[in-house]
């Protein structure tokens, strides 16, 4: 919908005078643009040398082939990281997809208070994640939060002990994670519902549609393009999300709730070993492009359709 | 379904509306509570409860008054330290991320559509990774322990998201405006100035709440790449967690996270609105 | 100092150093001044620094110290970025075999003089000073001492068990968390459940089973003592105590549960000689709890080391150097030390500093008793948990194994000992 525009304008090759001229311009575009473009190609090339270096505290040079990687993956550690990272990705990425499009539609039926109902849902987003991390730890440890307050209330039978249990433990940082972010998606689905042609929905009516048929057929298809940034977004968000499980579970009970970036920081900097961290970070950045590459096929794609 | 009835079903919306809101606010319930509760009270009863005496010496001693190490000024010098770090941080990376975005999208020169394509492919990048690449630039380039360094930083990456969203936004624009600018003799900068700029606001807004949050909240490159003086408030906020040897002080942690969160809530309190309307006015495509 | 140092000049640098004259020359003429890098930013460590740190003003000197607050892993990432960008602090916090491990990634300063002229090198337990001397020379030095297997028992379980007497050897703690539980006591043992936590529980068992085991399997990495049966018996009592806790404590600090153990609902917990001087800043009176040596199968004290130091790092600059002589001499002198380690529930490092004063506690002395009879009978070895005995990413890879065994009693201790030797394998 947006693509109209790749025919846009495009200068033809200028005069050496207009480059002249033209020069401020350029560093304006060009520098900015290309520091950030050059910052993440030479970091992820340096990271890429570093993953086949036998480097430890400090980047030394030197060539070891595979053997960080192999390490890395034989790894107990790493094997929890992946398998949590495919668990927590997709739970997370769901969910908080769900939860910002039932919010949205929940704001968006006209209710009193929209402002003060919006700024909550957004708060958290506001909020580090060091600091969201610790606060729900707190409410979720069964022994000085929420299942304290109920026992204290007299239900003593009430059990929600998720943070100290091996299999339910990835689920509190989903729980929080959502809690953060959710706020993004709504805002995002609601500016998608707010954009609605309102002729549409009306002539839906007057065909005799119903609110749910009407959110079905007509509404919500017209979110999809919104439901990819948001999914991008929040998987950002999930990769992100370091401080967070930090602060929350530190990797724990045990080692159940290990994630990629926690093993990569903890190889390089807690272990001081640099080369398997960056081991680690490849393999991060692999599994990251095996997801973006199909979103960017289907950007080609969509451009390519409506060209 | 956008008319305003009195239904059962629309009381069952404020119904749900409701009880997830509260599940929203009971985090902060949890901490602003326990900010007016003492150290001792907490400790010896549970982390949910009600202020038995209101402890407001808390944020005395939150503002100003305990120590990091041999620094007793509590937290108000780390917050001008973020300040310093923050508001430059954020102006410069949105207008950059502006005037990119616009170039990417109005103008289209040769190769951008790689460079755009690389430069958001940053918002993806994890911030551990970037830790001693980043210490080995500032090094070279002498900023190192310095302000400036941090302010650097946090623009570099941060064009990846400004440029982005910004980038979504123009495109909306019709470039019949733009062609008609260019046929009166408008240049680059004379467009974007006068009229680019004045059409902004919403998406600016998005990208300087944006910034601001994510630069105001960071801990890692702070704590690193500072020295003493000039740490940033996460750091601050991080000393007054439990350590091992050292009795939980929750009362005056809790007191402490409030303050240190003004600025950030106050940001969206005020910009929630236009947060919104930002995003819906294009940057979501 | 150049902001361009590369990584060969850093070496080039180490060797340089050799040659370079006595550091103590350059003392005198200029006003000492010290840039210090730790994590000590709260609490009683806070205190104990800002203490030293006034000490040092009052001898003239200028003190510039840059607390990294949270993990040790920030601290270490500041000071490797210092050592990167060729500017490494003056002096800064490091302990265990990472003072060898950083040693050659940057120069460091020969202290042998200094140390010799305070006849320090009589007054250190031999273990300790290896560590501080890697190569033969002093480039370090330890700051104060605690044992991390001490045993801390509540008054008023105590009573509800009906028992007076402190339990020796494992078989003694296991009847009393018993006789606790039959008293009523739900979780005799009241600690926490973070990684470290979960290392002590560990080495105290190991090392209060079999010291000459311990010190074979963790610190010197025998492959048979790694499987011995020893360390199986370690994994069996480390289950026991895992059992006898309080399940809900998650990954929440030992200090969580204070107020339970001061009020008797929970009975003992082995923690560090730190737990002391937090007890007392959170407000409960000596009288509420015992402290001994934690439990030892061949009766005689077990002293499980954790040492906090100071590691030089070589600098140029005259008042740098004049700054890190007085540093050195500071952190020997008993009258510092008895400071410091009052401030913290430490023990000194000096094994001849008195502490029969009145600003020891009873715990404190203890300790030190223990120690001194530990190191006669080759009892006295290095903490795991707390990255004394190996490197750390050794250390990381067997706290793994450990902590996951504490959290998952569905692992045997067979399969503990086998996945801990396969870690060892792993990280060497």
């Amino acid at each position: 919908m947006t693509d109209a525009v790749s025919t846009a304008t495009r200068p033809g090759r200028p005069a050496i005078s207009g480059v002249v001229r033209r020069l401020p311009e350029y560093l304006m575009i060009w520098v900015p643009l290309l520091f950030s473009a050059a910052h993440l190609v030479s970091f992820s090339l340096w990271t890429i040398w570093i993953s086949f270096t036998p480097s430890t505290l400090v980047p030394v040079s030197g060539w070891v082939g595979l053997r960080n990687y192999t390490a890395v993956m034989a790894s107990r550690n790493w094997q929890i990281a992946f398998d949590n990272l495919l668990l927590f990705g997709s739970a997370f990425v769901l969910l908080s997809l769900v939860t910002g499009l039932v919010l949205a539609i929940l704001l968006d039926q006209r209710i009193r208070g929209e402002n003060v109902l919006r700024s909550i849902f957004l708060y958290p987003l506001a909020v580090s994640f060091v600091v969201t991390g610790t606060v729900w730890s707190w409410l979720l440890n069964p022994g000085i939060g929420i299942q304290k307050l109920v026992h204290d209330l007299g239900w003593t039978s009430f059990r929600f002990d998720w943070l100290v249990n091996r299999d339910m433990a990835i689920w509190t940082i989903v729980i929080a994670a959502i809690w953060q972010s959710s706020g993004f998606a709504m805002a995002l689905f609601l500016a998608g519902l707010r954009s609605v042609d309102a002729d549409i929905i009306k002539a839906a009516q007057i065909d005799g549609a119903g609110p749910i048929r009407i959110y079905r057929r007509v509404i919500l298809p017209t979110l999809w393009p919104i439901t990819i940034t948001v999914v991008v977004v929040q998987l950002q968000f999930a990769i992100s999300a370091f401080d967070l499980v930090r602060a929350l579970t530190n990797g724990g009970p045990g080692i159940a709730t290990q994630l990629p970036a926690l093993v990569v920081y903890d190889l390089m900097f807690q272990r001081g070993l640099l080369g398997r961290g960056a081991a680690a970070a490849v393999l991060m950045l692999l599994i990251l492009l095996a997801v973006l590459l199909p979103y960017a096929a289907w950007r080609y794609f969509r451009r390519a359709t409506h060209a | 379904m956008r008319d305003r009835t009195f239904a059962p079903s629309r009381i069952l919306i404020y119904l749900v509306v409701s009880l997830i809101a509260a599940a929203y606010l009971a985090p902060l319930a949890v901490v602003v509570l326990n900010s007016l509760r003492t150290n001792e009270e907490i400790a010896q009863a549970s982390m949910i409860g009600w202020p038995k005496q209101w402890a407001w010496s808390n944020y005395a001693a939150a503002w100003s008054g305990f120590c990091v190490a041999e620094t007793c000024a509590g937290i108000r010098p780390y917050m001008l330290n973020s300040a310093l770090v923050t508001i430059p941080a954020t102006i410069i990376s949105t207008m950059l991320g502006a005037i990119a975005g616009y170039a990417v999208s109005l103008w289209r020169f040769r190769g951008d559509s790689w460079i755009y394509g690389i430069v958001t492919l940053g918002l993806f990048l994890p911030q551990q990774m970037r830790l001693l690449p980043w210490t080995i630039v500032l090094r070279d380039i002498g900023l190192i322990n310095t302000l400036a360094g941090l302010v650097l930083i946090h623009t570099i990456q941060g064009l990846s998201f400004t440029t982005l969203f910004c980038r979504n936004y123009y495109v909306a624009i019709p470039h019949e405006l733009i062609r008609a600018a260019r046929i009166d003799g408008a240049g680059f900068f004379r467009i974007f100035w006068r009229i680019i700029l004045p059409l902004s606001s919403p998406i600016l807004i998005v990208t300087v709440i944006w910034q601001f949050t994510h630069i105001w909240n960071e801990f890692l490159y702070g704590v690193t790449f500072t020295t003493g003086q000039q740490q940033p408030v996460t750091a601050a906020l991080i000393a007054l967690s439990a350590a091992i040897a050292d009795i939980p002080q929750h009362g005056v942690q809790s007191a402490a996270v409030i303050i240190a969160a003004l600025p950030t809530l106050l940001i969206y309190l005020l910009g929630g609105r236009y947060f919104v309307r930002g995003l819906t006015a294009g940057a979501v495509k | 100092m150049p902001i361009t140092t590369t990584r060969r000049r850093l070496l080039a640098g180490s060797v340089a150093a050799l040659a370079l004259p006595a550091f103590a020359r350059a003392q005198g003429a200029v006003k000492p001044r010290l840039t210090a890098i730790s994590q000590w930013s709260a609490g009683s460590d806070g205190a104990a620094i800002t203490a030293l740190g006034k000490k040092f003003e009052e001898k003239g000197g200028i003190w510039q110290h840059s607390p990294v607050p949270g993990f040790t892993t920030e601290m270490m990432n500041k000071l490797r970025a210092q050592i990167i960008a060729g500017d490494p602090p003056a002096c800064s916090q490091l302990k265990g075999p990472e003072i060898a491990a950083w040693s050659k990634i940057a120069p460091t300063v020969n202290l042998d003089a200094v140390v010799a002229s305070a006849g320090y090198e009589k007054v250190v337990a031999p273990d300790l000073a290896r560590l501080h001397k890697p190569g033969g020379k002093w480039i370090a030095l330890p700051l104060q001492i605690y044992s991390t297997n001490m045993l801390f028992l509540s008054k008023r379980a105590m009573d509800k068990a009906k028992a007076d007497k402190i339990p020796v050897t494992w078989a003694d703690f296991n009847d009393l968390a018993e006789k606790m539980k039959a008293g009523g006591i739900t979780y005799p043992i009241a600690n926490g459940g973070t990684r470290p936590d979960d290392g002590q529980k560990f080495e105290a068992s190991f090392a209060g089973i079999s010291p000459a085991s311990y010190r074979a399997a963790i610190m010197d990495l025998d492959k048979k003592a790694l499987e011995g049966p020893e360390i199986k018996a370690a994994f069996a009592q480390v289950r026991k105590i895992a059992d006898w806790m309080d399940p809900n404590v998650g990954a929440q600090p030992y200090a969580t549960n204070l107020k339970r153990f001061v009020d008797g609902d929970m009975g003992m917990m082995i923690m560090g000689g730190w737990a002391q001087g937090v007890l007392r800043n959170a407000g409960f009176k000596f009288d509420d709890f015992m402290i001994a040596p934690g439990p030892s199968d061949n009766t005689k004290p077990v002293f499980l080391l954790n040492a906090d130091a100071f590691i030089f790092w070589q600098r140029s600059e005259p008042d740098l150097q004049a700054g890190q002589t007085l540093m050195a001499q500071l952190v020997m002198d008993p009258a510092i030390q008895t400071m410091y380690s009052q401030i913290t529930g430490s023990i000194p490092v000096r094994t001849d500093v008195d502490l029969s004063g009145a600003g020891w506690s009873d715990g404190q002395r203890r300790t030190a008793s223990a120690l001194k009879d530990a190191v006669a009978n080759n009892q006295a070895v290095l903490s795991l948990a707390h990255n004394m005995a190996q490197e750390n990413g050794l250390t990381a890879a067997m706290i793994d194994v450990i902590t996951e065994y504490v959290k998952n009693k569905t692992i045997t201790p067979e399969q503990a000992v086998t996945r801990l030797a396969e870690a060892v394998e792993g990280a060497r």
